[in-house]
């Protein structure tokens, strides 16, 4: 089967670092951190009270007025807002009449629309019923940001939603990616949607997953993550449909695999076998050896189990390279975004390889004896890495990995 | 050389019975799953039916290990998965559990323990929220936990997307085996009805009897009132022919094709015209390398709601209107109800339907909408070459699967 190449020709985010992709690239150079007091809800009867919100966030400002934004959920609104930015970017926005046949969505989410969710649900509670609006609901699933998006361009290609949580986003990826690879659509609108909400916050917390202070990936000290949230989307193009509207590249995705621990349903395999498995299923997708990869965007949730976890598996897949390859966690800038964490991060390897540095891991000060790669701790590096792999493991043991490229035009050579 | 799937299994809890031979006993013999629901009270509703799972006890099919760690959806999902295994007849071992993989559809997920959580947020305090509860709590939970009692390492994720995630499940495990990246992908969906859920359905006018007449499903039916909610997981067993052939395993049929697509329409409504639905049939058959006039039947996504089943039969008159000989349209929702991510079940019963020559009768429907071929009181026999699968949803997603009987050796 003839497999079509597949490039990003567009960027789109709104995060807790910034609200567009220039701000976020100054960000990520900078080691800037997203994380601070939560003030989207009440947290005063949680154990932790910090999280990466998103802030300053005015959907009018970001999406055109010809969009009516009713009945959009904070999650629609910042999945619509960044794919208006990456439409845009793409030089497809407004998009051309005869693409939207051949223009599909597909959306890695996770809580979708809970924060109205909840509060419809109070109201609920507290009138037994009666005066609680179920039109707040309209937009709780998640699939509903996926059904704005194709409804508000009039798109009429390949639509879906994955929820795996934390690695829906880098799901979402891959699956667009084998459509356009198999000629379903030249174009897909793909990423990932996470907003903060109240349940995910209260889940995390009785897991005493999160780090009351700030996330501290790869750190002696860590001890938990900090939720975050976030809108991440990428415009995937067939080669041959970028390069006839001559339009810039920004990489490629060379590859993507998914495997499953099978082992439990919060915590890692410690042998990091799914992790590893999922990292060798992307190489081989892509075709490249592990002494490729420039740059590994890790995980990285800072939760004790997943750190060790994660550079055990990067140790039993790259061997003596594994020393050699930086490695860093953004989430210790923008949190963990769970259903848009694998988008996001996908996002930061794309600027690592268009703007030539590799981000930071912040909050990094004392490594944790097991942790002993180079994780990028002191300030974003300059160097020009050609092959990033992106790593996302999820609860239910769900693990994908994604490597992307700089775009050339005879495709990779292995060295 | 490209590589081909088969269905070799399939497994399923559903308010007809559980497991294959009680499921096609029942389908075929044309019974009803409907009844007035017994898991919670609905006499401060209009709609009072439902299609509940009976009969199942999940000590049979799960080890209490893992069972006393699952919420209801993740119990149907996995006792499905472990049927359609012994019904394909395949051990998992060391040997294989890597390229064996699961790929799982759910609409709502576990509304019945998300709202247990909430209510405990908000009454209790975030804090008092049971820890064990969690990690059911996400929608990636039944695969999650079938991966775990069943022991298969491979290919394991979920699509939540509306009444279409079973079949795009199905489309996906396919396309994986198709590239290489599994051998074996257990596919289909799952979801249950909540007495939250129902309130909201119901709510959302979404349920039998909208506005008149007498509550019931009637998919096609010019009386037709809206949908009865159902619930239930089907989950197909998807293997590269290769390998059903070397191990000798008798396929039900081959995915010979499929076709997306979307619908301008909120999420909460239905599309405006047919061109989303015939756009992706259309898709499905020049995948499939099929024309229309070669489809013998279509297991088809209609329920007995208003707009979404008029808009189908359009589809339909609109895709075979230049054709000599038009397929036989079944729909399961008259006995199995709306049961949202039923494409795992819809799946199963048109592989059962192929492999055995026999179309289960549309249960529900005397007077039909439109000029096309149903089967109305019992179960006909007749030879099936090509079949098609559609899942039309609400927000304006459509996926079509083509389906053809296979004879391997």
């Amino acid at each position: 089967m003839y497999r079509e190449r597949v490039v990003i020709t567009g960027l789109g985010t709104v995060n807790a670092l910034a609200n567009n992709i220039v701000d976020f690239t100054h960000a990520l150079q900078g080691g800037l951190c997203g994380i601070g007091p939560i003030t989207l809800f009440d947290t005063a009867d949680f154990r932790t009270h910090n999280g990466a919100e998103v802030k300053n966030f005015n959907p009018q400002d970001l999406i055109p007025p010809e969009f009516p934004l009713k009945r959009m959920s904070r999650a629609d609104l910042m999945a619509f807002a960044a794919t208006i930015e990456a439409l845009s970017d793409a030089c497809l926005f407004p998009l051309p009449d005869a693409l939207r046949e051949d223009t599909g969505v597909v959306i890695g989410a996770g809580s979708g629309g809970k924060l109205e969710g909840e509060s419809f649900y109070r109201d609920y509670l507290e009138s037994g019923g009666r005066n609680a609006r179920f039109s707040k609901l309209a937009s709780l699933c998640p699939a509903a940001s996926a059904d704005h998006i194709t409804n508000h361009l009039g798109l009429m290609g390949p639509k879906t939603t994955f929820m795996t949580a934390c690695s829906s986003g880098a799901t979402a990826i891959g699956f667009a990616r084998d459509l356009i690879e198999r000629r379903a659509a030249a174009i897909v609108i793909a990423g990932g949607v996470e907003p903060l909400c109240r349940t995910t916050y209260a889940s995390f917390n009785v897991l005493q997953a999160v780090d009351p202070e700030y996330c501290k990936p790869f750190d002696k000290k860590r001890q938990g993550l900090s939720l975050g949230e976030a809108s991440a989307v990428v415009i995937l193009e067939s080669l041959h449909h970028a390069r006839e509207r001559g339009v810039s590249i920004h990489g490629e995705v060379l590859g993507y695999g998914i495997s499953c621990d099978a082992y439990h349903m919060t915590t890692p395999d410690i042998k990091a076998s799914g992790a590893a498995r999922c990292i060798q299923a992307a190489l081989a997708d892509a075709g490249i050896s592990a002494a490729a990869v420039d740059y590994i965007n890790a995980h990285g949730t800072a939760t004790p189990a997943n750190d060790v976890m994660e550079t055990r598996a990067v140790k039993n897949v790259f061997g003596a390279h594994a020393y050699r390859i930086p490695i860093s966690s953004t989430k210790s800038m923008t949190g963990h975004t769970l259903g848009a964490s694998g988008a996001l991060e996908a996002i930061v390897s794309v600027l690592a390889i268009r703007q030539h540095f590799i981000p930071p891991t912040i909050h990094l000060h004392e490594y944790d004896p097991e942790c002993d790669l180079d994780y990028v701790a002191t300030g974003a590096r300059q160097v020009t890495p050609d092959i990033v792999l992106s790593n996302s493991f999820a609860f239910g043991g769900n693990n994908t990995a994604l490597i992307l490229g700089r775009f050339a035009e005879k495709g990779i050579q292995n060295e | 050389m490209s590589r081909r799937v088969v269905v070799t299994g399939i497994g399923m809890v559903t308010p007809l019975g559980i497991g294959k031979e009680r499921f096609a006993q029942a389908l075929f013999q044309g019974d009803s799953g409907i009844g007035e629901i017994t898991a919670f009270d609905t006499s401060r509703f209009p709609s009072h039916l439902g299609a509940e799972i009976r009969d199942f006890s999940p000590r049979d099919l799960i080890s209490a290990k893992n069972l006393r760690r699952m919420d209801r959806l993740s119990q149907i999902a996995v006792a499905s998965s472990r049927l359609a295994l012994e019904d394909a007849e395949i051990t998992i071992n060391i040997a294989n559990r890597d390229r064996i993989g699961i790929i799982m559809g759910t609409s709502f997920g576990p509304t019945d323990l998300k709202v247990h959580c909430a209510r405990i947020l908000f009454t209790e305090g975030p804090m008092m929220i049971n820890p064990i509860l969690v990690p059911n709590s996400v929608m990636n939970a039944p695969a999650g936990h079938a991966s775990i009692e069943l022991g298969f390492r491979g290919v394991n994720t979920t699509v939540n997307h509306q009444a279409a995630s079973g079949e795009t499940a199905i489309v996906y495990a396919a396309m994986e085996i198709e590239r290489g990246a599994a051998d074996i992908i257990l596919a289909g969906g799952a979801d249950i009805i909540s007495e939250f859920l129902f309130e909201t359905l119901v709510r959302f006018r979404a349920l039998s009897p909208v506005n008149r007449g007498k509550e019931g499903a009637r998919p096609f039916d010019a009386g037709r009132n809206g949908p009865v909610a159902g619930e239930g997981c089907g989950i197909v067993c998807l293997e590269l022919m290769e390998h059903a052939r070397e191990r000798g395993a008798t396929p039900y049929c081959e995915i010979t094709g499929w076709g997306m697509s979307s619908s301008p329409a909120t999420p909460t409504d239905w599309p405006a015209d047919t061109r989303g639905a015939t756009l992706a049939m259309m898709r499905a058959l020049k995948s499939a390398n099929c024309v229309p006039d070669g489809i013998d039947i279509i297991q088809a996504a209609a329920n007995g709601g208003e707009n979404p089943d008029r808009i189908e039969a359009d589809a339909y008159l609109h895709l075979f209107k230049a054709e000599k000989t038009i397929p036989v349209i079944s729909s399961i929702k008259g006995a199995l109800g709306e049961s949202f991510s039923s494409g795992g079940l819809r799946a199963a019963a048109l592989a059962l339907s192929i492999r055995e020559g026999m179309i289960p009768p549309t249960l529900g429907l005397a007077d039909p909408i439109a000029p096309l071929s149903f089967i109305i009181d019992k179960a006909k026999k007749i030879d099936i070459r090509n079949g098609l699968l559609n899942a039309f949803s609400y927000g304006g997603t459509n996926v079509s699967i083509a389906m053809r009987k296979v004879t391997i050796r």
